[in-house]
């Protein structure tokens, strides 16, 4: 018995020792006081007499000792030195173990990151994302005005502030070169919402946020350690970023980055500034902090009212908007929930197969311990403290599993960051205590998974009968119970094997769509602009034909052009349209996706052109009344439409010479109606996955001040990287040049969430196939071994060796069969959880499902092979002989 | 000469305990006084081993304990049998009864 002890002094149990032992002792003295002693003699030899107290005080809390923790430590150290004995047998198992509880692990780190954690501000459930949009046409409109912002924050009664905020990318000019910086415009009150307050320094002063006030910045942690090295110096100094000086006043923690991680820094925009006094003009996306103890619904229903109010204040502007509030959280996750939820539940169905086959080892291994198991219960061991002692061998194999799974899921995050670095929250995944504890709760799972079933089975039946056989001849040797494991296992891998085909086949089918435009050879690039130029928009439109002109002449390209957006990358424009000549079809709305693009962009994109004209960039007339100091000179609007937009609005009739009206859009006014000039081919502008909209090309090279450039080259288009930056460089010397990728990296990078839940799902089928696979060879090796008699008595009989291959291998492969069967239901049921992740391929492909289980079948052919052949070579005699 | 723990059989300690007990609930020094008397001074238990064996007897279920006051006035702990002491007393006795009539008989018969 090992010498622990408990490490407290006195229990109240030891209290009631020496209570008991005292009263004894003074009985004694009190005896020998009648006897004549003195009380000092008598008292001395009752405690003589007595003996040691302390000695048999130990010996009492012998027989009280708690036995668990005792009866526990002996089950681990015998557990220890039984696993040792078998190291092979431990390491396939704690191996087994350590990949599905790990990858179980990781997975869970994501979800628990993204979906389960609060976003990382103080009781960040509080936060709500609140957009507005017209309900009489549809065109989006989500960012508000400063404004409504500003009335919507006075006039609500559920939150405790609303603020806003937009970030743009613009150039930092204090240092020797121009430095991208991507900088973050907020209004008042940014900074409470969140709940968050700058590391050093301060928030914004009320002067910094009225117009004509000293103008401010907060500086992002990262930003203040690579400009300044982390000197707080820095609090005070200087920033010229797009040509405007701005002191910093504060400097964040490192922790915060909202709107998002690559946020330098922080101005606040004066709600009183003259130009931002136009209920149409939208800027800002909205976030507000609920009150303590207000609901959604009631948020909802305030708003509303509120909206309902400016409506009849501002008919003008605000009578057709309807408020949208949803959870910041929400709005932040996106759609990776599907995917995530998905991978748990295939992740979890890989432990389930591991713990199957681990079922199998230990029934296996029962049998060969049950002579061992017989003897200690014969011997009076009772059956639930050998239970207790196999669960804990388990534990220690699962724990061990465990500990090296914690090693896989802290990899975890890199996994996931290298797969998908555009995942939301993707940074905020990291090993941390909850991890912990989830990883440990997997392995006391898996101990009960795998552990309980064998242990009972094992401690079952006959004592003194099992002693007195040979263990080897009262094994059944049709082992249903071991194959049903193996059936179980290889359904599960078809399950997910399915799963991964019909995503894999998705991605294939992607790969091959034909998009409309020709993606290689062209480089994508940024030339920082910002918002402030709009004032100049005869300037701004010069600058950024300039650009274009200069990118095209370089030497190496051949076209170049610019766009609001990138063609194939998913983003979603739709406008609502009208013929200005009057409807087609009065019954029918004209939606279409509206792009911004220069005239360059069809031959840069190679975009056929159908029919009519090429477009060209509208006059502007100077117009000191209207924003930006110009106008669009009347007619002078030209788009081209594609086929779709022909085929589906106006078919049968020529299209080319009539104008399309936007409705409801503050930035394309009615009046600024488009002539169309052609028709182009029907590209996949709005996805890759997604079949050509009806899109409209407003041929408009600024729509904003940093559109994407794309510059088709005629070689490699990266080498020309550097040459186009110099180039630009050249020019605009204030400006920095930034974001210099291949347009196919952009359009891989739309995919990374599709990418990462195929990868992930393909790496664990694999893995659950070559689990049910080692399955399989356990299994059947074993089956062999078990009827090695029978089978050189049949080898003596006159059996062939190939019949004997046979009967092995058929065995082994039917029951791979019936598990194909019942995983290809499965299989079925998991492709509908999948159906809406899936692209170009039917959830009930019968070409996959039929693949799969062919593969299936394949590969446990092949496991099974061995063991039926080494069947087959079994010596007779020597089997015989053994007997 | 007193026979001394070491001499009992094993197990004897515990069934005359139980004997002891059934007089009715009785605190340790009494049973050890009571050992030496019914005894006349025969046997000679140690406390070291009474009261492990009392404690014993206890966690089994086959004692009963509870904490009350003795005849001076002072908190002293009482046993008495429980129904199941009871079971298990009639039990070794029986057993102690036919042990020592064999061995009886057989020392008769050898002589």
């Amino acid at each position: 018995m090992p010498s622990w002890k408990f490490p407290f002094r006195k229990s109240p149990i030891d209290r009631q020792f020496d209570s008991e032992l005292r009263f004894h002792i003074e009985k004694l003295t009190e005896e020998n006081i009648a006897a004549g002693m003195t009380l000092e003699e008598a008292r001395r030899r009752a405690t003589l007499e007595f003996g040691g107290a302390e000695r048999f005080k130990e010996e009492l809390r012998d027989v009280h000792r708690v036995p668990i923790l005792e009866a526990t430590l002996k089950n681990f150290q015998w557990a220890v030195r039984f696993l040792r004995k078998s190291p092979s047998f431990s390491i396939v198992v704690i191996l087994t173990l350590a990949l599905g509880i790990g990858a179980n692990s990781a997975v869970f780190s994501a979800i628990d990151a993204i979906l389960l954690r609060p976003l990382p501000f103080p009781d960040g459930d509080q936060l709500m994302f609140l957009s507005q949009y017209n309900t009489k046409v549809k065109s989006p409109q989500t960012e508000l005005s400063t404004l409504r912002l500003e009335d919507w924050n006075r006039m609500n009664s559920t939150f405790q502030a609303i603020a806003g905020y937009y970030a743009e990318d613009g150039s930092e000019t204090s240092g020797a070169l121009p430095e991208k910086v991507t900088e973050a415009f907020v209004t008042p009150r940014f900074l409470q919402v969140l709940g968050v307050s700058p590391a050093l320094g301060r928030d914004f002063t009320p002067e910094e946020q009225h117009f004509g006030g000293p103008a401010a910045v907060l500086i992002s942690d990262r930003f203040w350690r690579r400009r300044f090295g982390a000197d707080p110096n820095a609090l005070g100094m200087k920033l010229r970023i797009n040509d405007f000086s701005q002191s910093i006043v504060g400097i964040m923690p490192a922790s915060f980055g909202f709107p998002n991680r690559d946020v330098d820094m922080w101005t606040s925009v004066p709600t009183d500034a003259p130009y931002a006094q136009d209920r149409a003009s939208t800027w800002y996306r909205t976030i507000g902090r609920l009150k303590m103890g207000a609901a959604l619904a009631q948020a909802r229903a305030n708003l509303a009212t509120v909206q309902a109010q400016l409506g009849k204040q501002y008919p003008k502007t605000d009578a057709d908007l309807a408020v949208e509030i949803a959870p910041l959280k929400q709005t932040t996750i996106g759609g990776v929930r599907g995917s995530l939820w998905m991978l748990f539940g295939s992740v979890s169905l890989l432990l389930l197969i591991a713990c199957t086959n681990i079922v199998a080892l230990l029934l296996a291994r029962g049998v060969q311990r049950h002579h061992e198991i017989s003897v200690r219960l014969s011997l009076g061991a009772p059956r639930f403290v050998v239970v207790c002692q196999l669960l804990t061998e388990s534990f220690v194999l699962a724990l061990i599993g465990a500990l090296i799974g914690l090693v896989v899921a802290g990899a975890a995050s890199n996994v996931f960051r290298t797969l998908a670095k555009d995942l939301p929250r993707v940074e905020e995944i990291h090993l941390d205590a909850r991890i912990v504890v989830y990883t440990l709760a997997c392995s006391v799972l898996a101990t009960l998974l795998c552990g309980l079933f064998p242990a009972i089975r094992g401690t079952r039946g006959a004592l003194s009968g099992a002693l007195a056989q040979n263990s080897r001849t009262q094994v059944s040797s049709r082992l249903p119970l071991h194959w049903f494991l193996v059936g179980v296992q290889v359904a599960l891998a078809v399950t997910l094997l399915g799963g991964a085909g019909l995503l894999l086949r998705s991605f294939q089918a992607l790969g091959r769509v034909s998009p409309g435009f020709e993606a290689s050879h062209v480089l994508t690039l940024h030339v920082s602009g910002s918002w402030g130029e709009t004032a100049d928009m005869k300037g701004l439109v010069q600058r950024i034909d300039r650009i274009i002109e200069t990118l095209r002449n370089t030497p190496g390209v051949q076209a170049a052009a610019d766009s609001a957006e990138l063609p194939g990358v998913p983003s979603e424009f739709q406008t609502e349209l009208k013929f200005a000549e009057g409807p087609a079809d009065p019954e029918r709305k004209i939606v279409a996706e509206s792009r911004f693009v220069s005239p360059g962009y069809f031959s840069t994109m190679q975009i056929p052109q159908l029919a009519g004209a090429p477009c060209q960039e509208p006059k502007l007339i100077v117009s000191p009344s209207s924003p930006g100091g110009v106008r669009v000179e009347a007619g002078s609007v030209t788009v081209l439409v594609n086929h779709s937009f022909a085929d589906t609005y106006l078919p049968g009739s020529n299209i080319i010479g009539r104008h399309l009206q936007v409705q409801g859009n503050a930035f394309l006014r009615p009046e600024d109606a488009g002539e169309i000039r052609g028709i182009v081919g029907d590209a996949r502008e709005v996805g890759l996955s997604r079949e050509p909209t009806p899109t409209v090309y407003w041929c408009i090279s600024a729509p904003s001040p940093d559109p994407y450039y794309l510059v088709r080259t005629h070689t490699e288009p990266m080498a020309l990287a550097e040459t186009l930056r110099k180039e630009v460089h050249s020019i605009e010397p204030a400006r920095s040049v930034f974001d210099i990728v291949p347009l196919e990296e952009h359009l891989n990078d739309a995919f990374a969430e599709n990418r990462l839940r195929t990868i992930l799902l393909t790496f664990f089928a694999v893995t659950a196939v070559s689990l049910a696979c080692i399955g399989l060879y356990g299994t059947l090796s074993y089956s062999v071994t078990v009827r090695r008699r029978e089978v050189g008595l049949r080898l003596a009989l006159g059996a062939l060796q190939g019949q004997i291959v046979k009967h092995f291998l058929l065995q082994g492969l039917a029951v791979t069969l019936l598990g194909c069967a019942a995983g290809w239901a499965l299989a079925a049921a998991f492709a509908r959880v999948l159906s809406g992740m899936l692209y170009g391929v039917s959830p009930s492909d019968t070409a996959t499902l039929f693949t799969v289980v062919l593969l299936m079948l394949l590969v446990a052919a092949l496991a099974a092979l061995l063991p039926s052949i080494r069947a087959s070579h079994v010596e007779p005699m020597q089997v015989l002989r053994e007997e | 000469m007193p026979i001394e723990k070491s001499d009992l059989l094993q197990g004897t300690l515990d069934m005359l305990i139980l004997k002891i007990v059934t007089l009715g609930p009785i605190h340790g020094y009494a049973i050890s006084q009571r050992l030496r008397q019914i005894s006349r001074e025969v046997l000679l238990v140690q406390q070291g081993s009474l009261y492990p064996a009392l404690h014993r007897l206890e966690k089994r279920g086959w004692l009963a304990a509870e904490w009350g006051e003795s005849e001076n006035g002072r908190q002293a702990k009482f046993y008495k049998l429980s129904p199941k002491g009871r079971k298990q007393l009639d039990k070794e006795e029986s057993n102690w009864n036919r042990l020592a009539e064999a061995v009886a008989r057989i020392l008769q018969t050898a002589q």
